[in-house]
Formats: structure tokens, sequence, C-alpha cells
């Protein structure tokens, strides 16, 4: 079970990273601008 | 003793929505509002005989209104007259040429098929997706009240189409416009939507693109001004016994063990009610008038969060002469870059804006009654800061005001126009702020960012302060006459079963 969430874990990170690599400039600014606030929404849920 | 069952915090269409609601189901219900006049930035003044709009301009999403009629147990029609407005927008571009969008999807297509065959093939997918993001999940996520993650999930459930447009929560809307269009001319024609959140196309969420379709269900105009649409609302209600104070400024909400229970006035009187309804910008409602003091930590840091929308200054003229435009709306664009410029280099850098980007409302052309006989109103609109780096706003309202006739005159072909101006006056972001108690002047409360909506906005019931609800643009969808409408729908759902 631990190993087969650190497999999760890595396809996630790995999906991501080629994702990232696969986004048009305009798609990565985006991601950015929203990124930023992802540590917000742990607050923002509960408001 | 409670005074009321409910006092609403401003006469917005979002509190008026659900002040009117509530009063049907026969809760004691108080609205005080700030200024003398209904509606917040849906509303209209009267000035040497025009009728002028403070904010919205038109109506789309129609069917919310009738929604919240049907709820009433009323007829739209019986209170609003609508007038169709056909063309959607007059477009100029930077090369000088003007062409038109009509209502009609059709009729839209023959235009685009004129800058880009390729284009009229992908006319017909967008509007394909469109109706169904608008039909099918707009029209109904606007009056749902999206408490938690499981509401989001029961929804999909219930309509699958909002899985499709999941794909587009992750993708700008200059993003999406692209996935869609080949011609840049296209793209841009479709770009000024961004701005109806107060987002530019590389920020503004990929869904909200779908706006440019649903323009295409049809659009309309409340005669005898935007105004019309709060005080039918506002007449609703008062036939249900509501109670309406206007000049009446709260100063702060009373909060007794954790819970709201009632407002105080600027002079001092309090007034004790079962529930408080805001419709003012939540971080206004919950830094000011209710108080750190009062918020948990988490709380605080989660409003303290949110940066506030972008502000619209804007020109109102009376002219004696009709302006050669060719529609309700005429919008005077260049490409989405030059958009994306008016956020990334002007506002982010605190400049006036002086840059060729306008949109100019032209009520006048749905409903002569707005001004005096072969006399026409204007009412033109651009973004810009709150704050500017060249110095104040009332001092560079002048300079403003002429940066704008001149490109009235130039880019929008309206030479001469200044010999018939009648009446012209600027509204400014410090203005808004004064007069609508809108933080930094933001026109649309809160950014509507992907991160800042949902279940990731101030909820329609306070999850700090119990008995507290909220309405308007702070809260899910956002803001605009629709959305602000379905959120006091939604809001006034939940108070009936929590207090019915």
């Amino acid at each position: 079970m631990k190993n087969l969430k650190k497999v999760v874990a890595v396809l996630v990170l790995a999906g991501a990273i080629a994702g990232w690599f696969q986004a048009s400039e305009s798609t990565r600014r985006y991601l950015k601008h929203i990124g930023k606030q992802v540590p917000y929404l742990p607050y923002r849920y509960f408001i | 003793m409670n005074d009321y069952d409910a006092v609403v915090i401003g006469a917005g269409l979002g509190g008026l929505s659900a002040a009117s609601i509530l009063a049907k189901n026969g809760f004691k219900t108080l609205v005080c509002e700030n200024t003398g006049n209904l509606g917040g930035c849906c509303s209209s003044y009267k000035e040497q005989g025009y009728t002028f709009d403070t904010g919205a301009s038109v109506v789309e999403l129609w069917w919310i209104i009738d929604e919240l009629f049907e709820a009433l147990g009323k007829k739209t029609s019986e209170y609003i007259d609508w007038i169709p407005v056909d063309p959607i927008y007059g477009f100029l571009n930077a090369d000088g040429q003007r062409f038109t969008y009509p209502v009609d999807v059709k009729g839209t297509r023959d235009v685009i098929e004129g800058f880009s065959p390729e284009d009229a093939v992908n006319w017909d997918r967008f509007a394909r997706v469109g109706s169904e993001a608008i039909n099918e999940a707009f029209g109904r996520i606007m009056t749902t009240p999206f408490m938690t993650f499981g509401d989001a999930m029961k929804m999909t459930a219930k309509h699958p189409s909002m899985i499709k447009l999941m794909k587009y929560m992750g993708m700008s809307f200059e993003s999406t416009l692209k996935s869609f269009f080949e011609s840049e001319k296209v793209r841009a024609s479709m770009s000024l939507q961004s701005y109806f959140i107060g987002l530019p196309p590389a920020l503004c969420p990929g869904y909200i693109a779908f706006l440019a379709y649903a323009e295409h269900e049809g659009i309309f105009y409340p005669r005898g001004g935007m105004v019309q649409i709060p005080a039918a609302i506002a007449k609703c209600f008062e036939e249900f016994g509501g109670e309406i104070k206007l000049n009446s400024t709260v100063k702060r909400v009373l909060i007794e063990n954790g819970r709201a229970a009632g407002v105080e006035l600027v002079d001092g009187t309090q007034i004790r009610s079962r529930i408080v309804v805001s419709n003012i910008n939540a971080k206004t409602l919950y830094l000011e008038h209710v108080g750190r003091e009062n918020l948990p930590s988490w709380a605080v840091k989660a409003i303290e969060s949110y940066e506030v929308s972008i502000p619209a200054p804007m020109i109102m003229l009376g002219l004696d002469t009709s302006p050669d435009l060719d529609a309700h709306h005429t919008f005077c664009y260049t490409t989405i870059d030059e958009m994306n410029a008016i956020w990334f280099e002007d506002y982010c850098s605190r400049k006036l804006p002086e840059r060729g980007f306008m949109l100019v409302s032209w009520p006048t052309h749905a409903d002569p009654s707005l001004a005096p006989e072969g006399h026409h109103c204007l009412n033109m609109v651009t973004f810009a800061p709150y704050e500017l780096a060249d110095g104040d706003w009332d001092d560079l309202k002048e300079r403003y005001l002429e940066t704008q006739l001149d490109f009235l005159e130039k880019r929008f072909g309206l030479e001469g126009i200044r010999e018939h101006i009648t009446v012209a006056r600027v509204i400014t972001p410090k203005d808004f702020g004064k007069m609508l108690l809108h933080p930094r002047g933001a026109v649309y409360a809160l950014q509507n960012d992907i991160m800042a909506s949902a279940f990731f906005r101030p909820r329609l019931r306070s999850k700090a302060i119990k008995g507290l609800y909220l309405t308007g643009a702070s809260t899910h969808f956002g803001g605009g006459v629709p959305p602000t409408i379905g959120s006091g729908i939604a809001a006034s759902g939940l108070m009936i079963k929590d207090y019915g």
C-alpha cells in the first residue's frame, strides 16, 4: 500500500512536469497565476 | 426581541433578490441602503433630461430574472418592459474595419466566414459547446449554493455536461479561444468578455469564453434604464410588506455569542434581527463590519487572501445629435496581446488608461426615451487602477476625459463629437468607491479567478459567523446582473431552509 502511494505520487508528479513542458506559454502564465493562490485554498474553503 | 427577521445590508441586485424571496415567505425584512438609489452596480441616474446607466448596460442569461419572478409568484413582463438588443456588438478594429455580430447564430457565422472560412466551421463547434455550457451548466450553477466540494460533485452527477466544461477550468480564456479559432481577428472580437469578470484574456478562466456565445441566446435592455430591474424587484419586495431605508449606512454587524444579531447604523441606531444578509463587498463585510476581533484567525487569513477586482471608470455623455455607431455596444479592439497589455503593462504599472481600448454603450439606440427628443446618451467604459502613478484621479480626471474623447473622435470615427456634447461626467474608481462603498473601486467585488470561484469564494452562508448570509458579486458566481440575482435566489433558499 505504501509503495502504491509512492508510485501514484511519482506518476502524478511526472504527469504534471510533462504537462507543464507541453503547455503553451499562455497556459503556463495562467497556471502560474492560479498556482500562486493554492496556499490560500485551505482557508478559502472554510469562509 | 428582534425588530426584524432579516436585515439586508445593501440594495444591490443580490440583496434585493434575497430580500424579496424572504418577504414572500413571511420573513419581516428590512433593506438598508447606503445611497439614495437602488441597484448598486445596476443603476441609473438623471442629469439635465438624460438617464445614464452606472455599471451594467444590458442583460444576458435573462431567464435567471424570470426564475426570480417565478419564485415571487409574479411575471417579469408585468414589471419590466424588455427591449431586444440586436445586433449585440458593433466592432471597430485597428484597421478601421467596422462590422457587427447579430444575435442570430447563423448571421454571426456569415460575418466570421468573411474573415476566415475555417473559423465559420469553428464557430459552429464553439456555439454547440457554448449552448451546452450556458443552458445546462451556467444557467443552473448560478442559482445553486456551492457550499462544499460535495455540492459540486452532486451538481456534476446531475448535469454531466459540466464534465466537458472542466477542461476549460484548467485553461485560460485566451487558450480557450485559441483552441477554437484560427484567425486572430475572430479571437480578438471575442476577447472583451474576459473583462466582464475583471480579468485579461491571459488570466481569466477558460469557461468564461462561452459568454461570447451566451449573448446569442438573447440580450435585452429594460425600458427606462438599467435601474428598472432593481426597481421592479424592490416593488415586489414592498408588495410583500418589505421595507427599504435609503441613505441608511450600516456601520457594523452586531455580533453576540459568535452569531449575527442585527446591525448598527452610522447614527448609532441598532436594528436587531434573526438574520443579517450582506450585499456588500465581502472584504468590507468581514474586516470592517464584522471586525477581525469577532473572526477566527483562519477566516481573517482567508478574506485577506482575496484580491479585489479591477475598477471600471465611466464617462457619461449627453449629445444633441445621433452618434454614427451601429449597435447598442461598440467595442474598439486590436489584438488579444493588446487586451493583455491593458492589464500587465498599464493596470499593474498604475497608468491612466490611454491605450486604444474602450466599450461604448449607446442606450438611446434601444430606448430613445432616455434623452430629450433628438438627443442621445453614450456611456464609455474602460478599466483602470484605483491609484495612479502620475497623481490622483481628482487631478487627472480632465486629462482622462480629454484622452478618451480624442479616442472617440479618432478611433470611433466620431469626428467633431465634442461640439455636440451637452453633458459630460466622469465617474472615477474613487467616485465608485465613495458612492457604492467598493473597496478600491472594485466593480466586480473580488477578483474572479478560478481559485476564487465556487466553494473557494465567500460562502452564501457564512462559515465564520452564524446567522450571517452573503449575496452579490463577492459570492459564487461573481459579478453581473444574472449571477448576482442568482446569488440572491440561492442564499434565500438557504435562509428559508435554516429559519423558515
